[in-house]
């Protein structure tokens, strides 16, 4: 892949790219972004560069009218007109405030192109743009279409700023029988929502008050802690295979601290049941699990996992704890799979191992991918065992990339496997309970973030994927966001979804006879088997 | 301390396989122990208890992991399995303890833990398993005549169910029945909140305090 050097306030960072977007989406994923106030395509001039190295190519007419002659003379780009297919190097002479939103490693909540906008348009604004909200425990993400054509104008992501009341779904919703850190995590994850706005619009130039339809898909424990509604139920085992009630009830509140349309309708797509979401919905949209190729799995890896088995004619769904290893890596060197993650890991001839770091030069820890790569690397040289312990006894495994340092903890590796154990288990629950082998199955939908970069032979090596082959194997993206997009703009998904909440059976995984010995045997790192 | 002085060479066997959770291994050492005319007791004292030992210390620097935890626990219900068939005898056992997982709630590794613990010390084991109902828990310990309950619970909606432990077992006389309860939602907690005697912070802390309470009632 081509390199692009940036320097920015002094310092030099390498990142590389894979040519097709402009230079300034490729910094727009980076922490090295530049300043801007429309969608790039030239109208407000901001996104001024230096070019000290590379290709040059020919100034742009938006260039032409937006710089001098000095600025010409002295290398001045503008970012969002070039559009890189070799090695560059730019100087950042208007850097962008550093902030906590981004555009997504990887541009992938766009709705299916089948899924046309059909959607009735909201009343009370012409022209009106909609946001689609994925609310994940872990992050959040958010996209700005316009309705009238259903193109994706801007997307961007963050960290979803509840994770500090605890990283999984059952420690925040145990915080939440508190009445004032209930009312702080609806807080939270409102602002979390104006924030995307607010950066999203500000910019790409886009007016806020023309957003008059926002669509929130999540998990339930998330739609219940951001609506401040019935989060206690979800602590109830009888709520567990019920619906849960979570309607926004005060959105022209919501909209008034967005600073979007007054008359902006808020939909938060409900749940399916028990803990699982809006967000499972929303995947097997995108991925149209019920209109192709049975029997299918679909697995969305997040700190709250959900599962679908389509048999063809049954659709059987349920959730299990994940834990923050895939979104987020392993503990004391994880980090999730955005600029600076280490998310491939190979060996090279002779054993070295050789890491991959996404967008960036200075890597800031593994992310989900990466953890899975050096897992099995680790696991394919001898130096840790299928039990997880090391081979030599110790208990951590030292590594550094380029001059940053890490340690690799027992404890780490323990939590991958737990998080393995609880998807290894539901999926052999679901499998079970339809009578479906896992070798029967014909295609498997790997959703999240965490599955665009895996390595699917590393993933099966560690029995975190059945063994089948890998055109089976659909590593999907973040099918969240991308289905919220979806019912964003599309009666024809709103309808598939309607389809699909009629067809679905929620499965309690507590109440599979033979969860505990399918727990243990997930918790080895080694290929699936059948029971 | 130095588990390790007290462990007898012709144990060595068993307690390195219990420990690695070769459960078939430590089924072989057991067989192989009782044919040279070890008594079950004796295995149990000198086997079972001192691999329990070793895992605690080990434990508690976190060198295992989950697995291997559940490898041992596993290893440790076989070989209590091959030496008493049909279960433990109130006369054999140091007592009688019952654990369970309260009704509404689901997740019971925790309470797996503390089981194969208490066994491993020679306890005779009452596992009346997860969703299991306050009235079933003072049946079971006055059927049992157990010296102690322990209860675990992930989820703190069991909280209110935890409460009510000591009072339904002084309902039916047995207000000596010593409570422990433990787990991540309890663990928050303190023991006077849950009307238990101790709340535990983990599986061998649960353990300890029980060994203690035997202790303080044997002459």
């Amino acid at each position: 892949m081509p390199k692009l050097d940036v320097l920015v306030r002094g310092n030099r960072h390498c990142l590389t790219f894979q040519p097709g977007p402009s230079l300034r989406e490729i910094l727009d994923r980076s922490d090295y972004r530049v300043r801007s106030a429309c969608l790039g395509h030239g109208a407000c001039g901001l996104c001024r560069i230096r070019q000290l190295a590379g290709d040059e190519c020919p100034r742009q007419p938006a260039e032409l009218l937006h710089l001098s002659k000095a600025q010409l003379a002295d290398g001045i780009r503008l970012a969002c007109q070039i559009y890189p297919t070799t090695d560059l190097a730019v100087e950042l002479i208007n850097p962008a405030a550093p902030s906590g939103w981004h555009t997504p490693p990887a541009g992938l909540s766009v709705a299916p192109p089948s899924l046309a906008a059909d959607r009735p348009l909201p009343g009370g604004v012409c022209h009106p743009y909609g946001a689609a909200v994925d609310l994940g425990t872990t992050h959040l993400s958010l996209a700005v279409y316009d309705l009238l054509s259903g193109h994706r104008l801007a997307e961007r992501w963050g960290k979803n700023p509840q994770a500090r009341f605890g990283a999984d779904v059952v420690t925040r919703l145990m915080a939440a029988t508190e009445p004032d850190i209930a009312q702080a995590l609806a807080f939270a994850a409102r602002n979390a929502i104006g924030e995307a706005i607010e950066d999203v619009t500000l910019r790409e130039g886009l007016d806020p008050q023309r957003i008059n339809r926002v669509t929130v898909v999540g998990n339930t424990a998330m739609l219940t802690l951001l609506a401040a509604r019935n989060h206690d139920l979800l602590l109830k085992p009888a709520y567990w295979t019920a619906a849960v009630d979570c309607a926004a009830t005060d959105g022209a509140s919501w909209a008034a601290a967005w600073g979007i349309s007054g008359s902006a309708e808020i939909e938060l797509m409900p749940p399916l049941g028990g803990f699982v979401g809006s967000d499972l919905i929303a995947g097997l949209v995108t991925s149209a699990l019920i209109d192709g190729p049975a029997p299918a799995l679909f697995i969305d890896f997040g700190t709250n996992s959900e599962i679908a088995l389509w048999t063809g004619d049954e659709l059987l769904v349920t959730a299990t704890a994940g834990g923050p290893a895939f979104e987020s890596g392993a503990g004391s060197c994880g980090t999730p799979a955005e600029a600076g993650a280490v998310f491939r890991v190979t060996e090279a001839p002779g054993g070295t191992l050789v890491y991959r770091i996404l967008d960036d030069d200075r890597a800031k820890g593994l992310c989900g991918s990466g953890l899975v790569d050096l897992v099995a690397c680790l696991l394919r040289v001898g130096r840790l065992e299928p039990t997880g312990k090391f081979a030599d006894g110790g208990k951590l495994f030292a590594f550094s990339v380029g001059e940053q340092e890490f340690v690799l903890n027992k404890r780490d590796i323990d939590a991958l496997q737990r998080a393995k154990a609880a998807i290894g288990a539901g999926i052999v629950a679901l499998c079970a309970t339809a009578g479906v082998p896992l070798a029967a199955l014909k295609r498997v939908v790997v959703a999240g973030l965490f599955g665009r970069y895996l390595d699917i032979g590393n993933a099966q090596a560690i029995g975190l994927l059945p063994l089948l082959p890998a055109a089976y194997i659909e590593l999907a993206g973040n099918t969240a966001a991308a289905g919220a997009a979806a019912l964003l703009i599309s009666r024809q998904a709103q309808e598939m979804a309607e389809r699909l909440r009629s067809r679905a059976q929620l499965i309690n995984l507590a109440h599979y006879p033979n969860f505990d010995d399918a727990f243990l045997d997930h918790l080895y790192l080694r290929p699936m088997q059948e029971n | 301390m130095d588990a390790a002085s007290t462990v007898r060479d012709d144990f060595r066997p068993l307690i390195e396989a219990l420990l690695a959770g070769d459960h078939a291994a430590a089924l072989a050492e057991t067989r192989r122990l009782s044919q040279i005319g070890l008594s079950a007791e004796t295995i149990v004292t000198a086997g079972l208890e001192i691999a329990m030992q070793q895992l605690d210390d080990k434990c508690t620097v976190e060198s295992f992991n989950l697995l291997e935890i559940m490898l041992v626990g596993r290893a440790v219900s076989a070989v209590v399995r091959e030496l008493y068939p049909e279960g433990v005898p109130p006369d054999k056992s140091r007592g009688t303890l019952i654990v369970a997982t309260l009704e509404g709630d689901v997740h019971d590794l925790g309470k797996n833990i503390v089981k194969m613990v208490l066994i491993g010390k020679g306890y005779r084991v009452i596992d009346l398993g997860r969703d299991c109902p306050v009235d079933t828990v003072v049946a079971a310990a006055e059927r049992e005549a157990a010296s102690g309950v322990l209860i675990s619970g992930l989820i703190s909606t069991i909280v209110p169910q935890v409460r009510r432990v000591r009072a339904a077992l002084r309902a039916h006389g047995l207000d000596a029945v010593w409570v422990v309860a433990g787990g991540a939602a309890l663990k928050q907690l303190v023991a006077t909140d849950l009307d238990v005697d101790c709340v535990a912070e983990n599986a061998f802390d649960g353990a300890r305090y029980i060994e203690q309470r035997f202790g303080e009632t044997k002459p």
